[in-house]
């Protein structure tokens, strides 16, 4: 740490908002005003250290796109002073600056070039750049024939080589296929590694809390909290839960997950897959099942190959509740048991639940393959079981938490 | 005496901060440059030769119109097809440029609205291509039609064209961004200033009613200056400076217009 490498001070920034074209032209013309003004973002003072890494929440907008601009300098404010040390990449909108008629070789150097580079510092990244991305003998194509995939794996690779001091990453943790996906995230934490300073916006909470060391929760266009990720993330969280029932599939606020599966469907072989998933009550395997309340075991069996060459993958288990919202979770990596292969280089792991403690009610159970970090989702098995808890007794709620009663007899009153 | 001395750094800003910018970003002028020739030459066979031969073919069309067609015959002291080429190359470099002008920030907004970008360099940008095809045609042009003279000397009038041309180019850029039906109208307005401009005929053929028009329109003045620079005629120093005057006059307001537009082009777009 080093000093601040982000000040804002008073940072705001307004849309004018015009009734008529013309309008736009006589203000500049004349400098008396002819807008109304929409505040996107207000009143934000920060101080980022060199190295830091900083979450971004809120709700779609809040403001929080609008922060990132302007701290990749693409919007000037409108109010307020930013001064940012070093260069900065931002992931927003991959590829968009992208001239379909030009070769991949030709966008890569008119991006960097963009970005501020001269033309013997591409020279030195070039192939670096066409390494990464995996474009091979296609780069001397026009980038109008890549596949979408194609384009994101070089824009990323561009935006990352262009050895940045700030990166800006607005939601996506990874980009690309499968194996991409994984290199990717490598890259983004190779940085995190390296000491570069990252702000990261996402919804996805679990992944803003386990990433990030400050977390900015941006309500309206002002920041409502900032501070500790765990305070910050459960405070917005139950901001979120109070505004209106999470979509199911957003347990761990992997927004995502299922194009991660759907890539993954596609994966090559040296990527960690889910080979079998089994959901045992009692012994009996089943998808759905008619469990009674703290009486019967709950088992999930899950056999998976851990891939080539990675470090060994860990295994996550969701609770969700019938409107969506997490309820439990749980994870062998927080839970420290570490996880071996067998003879056939299967690793199989299997989550007990004894006397399950659910309440009654609906109940889906969502299954994770997670990178050794447990930040990157290899694989995600939404709604792998459905458990309809009964109950013979009159507690309320969603668990029946465990707990004893002690009675104290005889005792004497001051 | 405040005002002034403001005018005359509007004027130093609006020619040095494009030209300072772009040599700052030369290799990212290049890279757009090549981005500019990669769109025009797209899914063509000929590539490049296309933008090269243009004027050419825009030149044939005008002679099999003027000679072939009509058959004019007309001299003063120059044949007519000298004289036409003589204006409409430069007319057509200038019209080229100046309706372009008018898109130039959309054309290159996936560029500049994701990234910090110097937009000061989109103006040398929109002159390189054309001030190269048509300079080259211009001078071939010159040199088949007055001498090798004449050819040394055409050199420099496509360039000097364009560096006039800034203030408008930078208005056209802005009123082509914020009011849409300008884009509309400009090619018209330029097609009637065409005509009405001494490029297609000698300037005594215009009736006596319309000379007071060929006093008032600059590019009357451009065309006289360019007609007696390239025949080594004495150089018509009131043309000279009416045109000076112009350009000076508005480059400040155009460069002071277009610093103030910056934050609005990204919003606008």
């Amino acid at each position: 740490m080093s000093g601040s490498v982000i000040t804002a001070r008073g940072l705001g920034k307004y849309y004018k908002l015009y009734a008529r074209d013309v309008d736009r032209v006589r203000e500049i013309l004349s400098g008396k005003p002819r807008h109304q003004q929409y505040y996107a973002l207000r009143g934000i003072d920060l101080d980022v250290q060199e190295g830091q890494v900083v979450g971004v929440v809120g709700k779609n907008g809040a403001g929080k796109s609008t922060l990132l601009k302007l701290l990749a300098n693409t919007l000037q404010p409108s109010e307020g002073t930013v001064s940012i040390q070093g260069r900065v990449a931002a992931l927003l909108e991959l590829g968009a600056s992208f001239h379909p008629e030009m070769s991949g070789h030709d966008n890569i150097y008119l991006n960097c070039a963009i970005q501020g580079l001269s033309t013997a510092q591409i020279d030195q990244v070039y192939a670096e750049i066409v390494a990464f991305s995996g474009i091979g003998e296609f780069i001397h194509n026009p980038v109008k024939t890549y596949s979408s995939g194609m384009l994101v794996r070089l824009a990323f690779s561009i935006a990352t080589h262009i050895d940045p001091d700030i990166l800006i990453i607005d939601e996506a943790l990874s980009v690309g296929d499968g194996v991409f996906a994984r290199r990717s995230f490598d890259r983004i934490m190779a940085f995190k590694k390296a000491g570069k300073t990252i702000f990261f916006c996402s919804h996805s909470l679990y992944q803003v809390e386990a990433l990030c060391d400050y977390v900015i929760w941006i309500d309206a266009g002002h920041i409502r909290r900032a501070g500790a990720p765990a305070a910050v993330i459960t405070e917005y969280g139950e901001f979120l839960q109070q505004q209106a029932p999470l979509s199911p599939g957003a347990a761990l606020g992997l927004d995502k997950v299922d194009d991660q599966h759907g890539a993954n469907a596609m994966h090559a072989d040296d990527l960690p897959r889910i080979k079998t998933l089994r959901i045992l009550l009692d012994g009996v395997e089943g998808k759905v099942q008619r469990v009674q309340s703290c009486a019967n075991d709950l088992a999930i069996e899950i056999c998976f190959h851990p891939g080539r060459n990675l470090p060994m993958p860990c295994v996550a288990l969701m609770f969700v509740g019938g409107d969506g919202r997490p309820l439990a979770s749980a994870g062998n990596l927080n839970d420290g048991c570490a996880l071996s292969p067998g003879a056939d280089g299967l690793v199989r792991v299997t989550a007990h639940f004894p006397r399950l403690p659910l309440l009654k009610g609906n109940y889906n159970i969502d299954v994770y393959l997670l990178c050794e970090r447990g930040l990157h989702v290899y694989e995600a098995i939404l709604q792998a079981a459905e458990l309809n808890v009964e109950q013979r007794s009159l507690e309320r709620g969603i668990v029946n938490l465990p707990h004893r009663w002690e009675v104290q007899c005889n005792v004497e009153t001051p | 005496m405040n005002f002034v001395l403001r005018y005359c750094r509007q004027i130093f800003g609006g020619i040095t901060t494009p030209l300072l910018l772009s040599y700052r970003y030369r290799g990212l002028l290049w890279m757009l440059l090549r981005r500019e020739i990669a769109t025009r030459t797209s899914g063509t066979v000929l590539g490049f030769f296309w933008p090269l031969v243009q004027p050419a073919l825009q030149v044939v069309g005008f002679w099999f119109l003027f000679d072939v067609v009509y058959g004019m015959r007309i001299e003063r002291g120059t044949g007519f097809l000298a004289y036409l080429l003589s204006g409409i190359l430069p007319w057509l470099c200038l019209n080229e440029v100046l309706i372009r002008a008018t898109n130039m920030f959309r054309e290159f907004a996936s560029v500049f609205s994701r990234t910090p970008f110097p937009i000061e360099i989109l103006p040398v940008e929109l002159m390189c291509i054309p001030g190269l095809v048509y300079s080259v045609a211009f001078t071939v042009s010159a040199g088949l039609m007055f001498g090798a003279l004449a050819a040394v000397k055409a050199i420099i009038v496509i360039p000097l064209l364009l560096l006039w041309l800034l203030p408008l180019i930078l208005f056209c850029a802005l009123l082509g961004l914020f009011l849409r039906d300008f884009t509309q109208g400009l090619p018209f307005i330029l097609m009637l200033l065409m005509y009405s401009t001494p490029i297609l005929y000698f300037p005594d053929m215009l009736p006596a009613t319309m000379r007071a028009w060929i006093w008032l329109n600059p590019f009357s003045d451009l065309m006289a200056l360019i007609h007696a620079w390239l025949q080594g005629e004495a150089l018509p120093w009131n043309s000279l400076w009416r045109l000076g005057g112009l350009w000076l006059l508005l480059l400040g307001p155009a460069w002071l217009w277009f610093r103030r537009s910056l934050p609005h082009v990204r919003e606008v777009l």
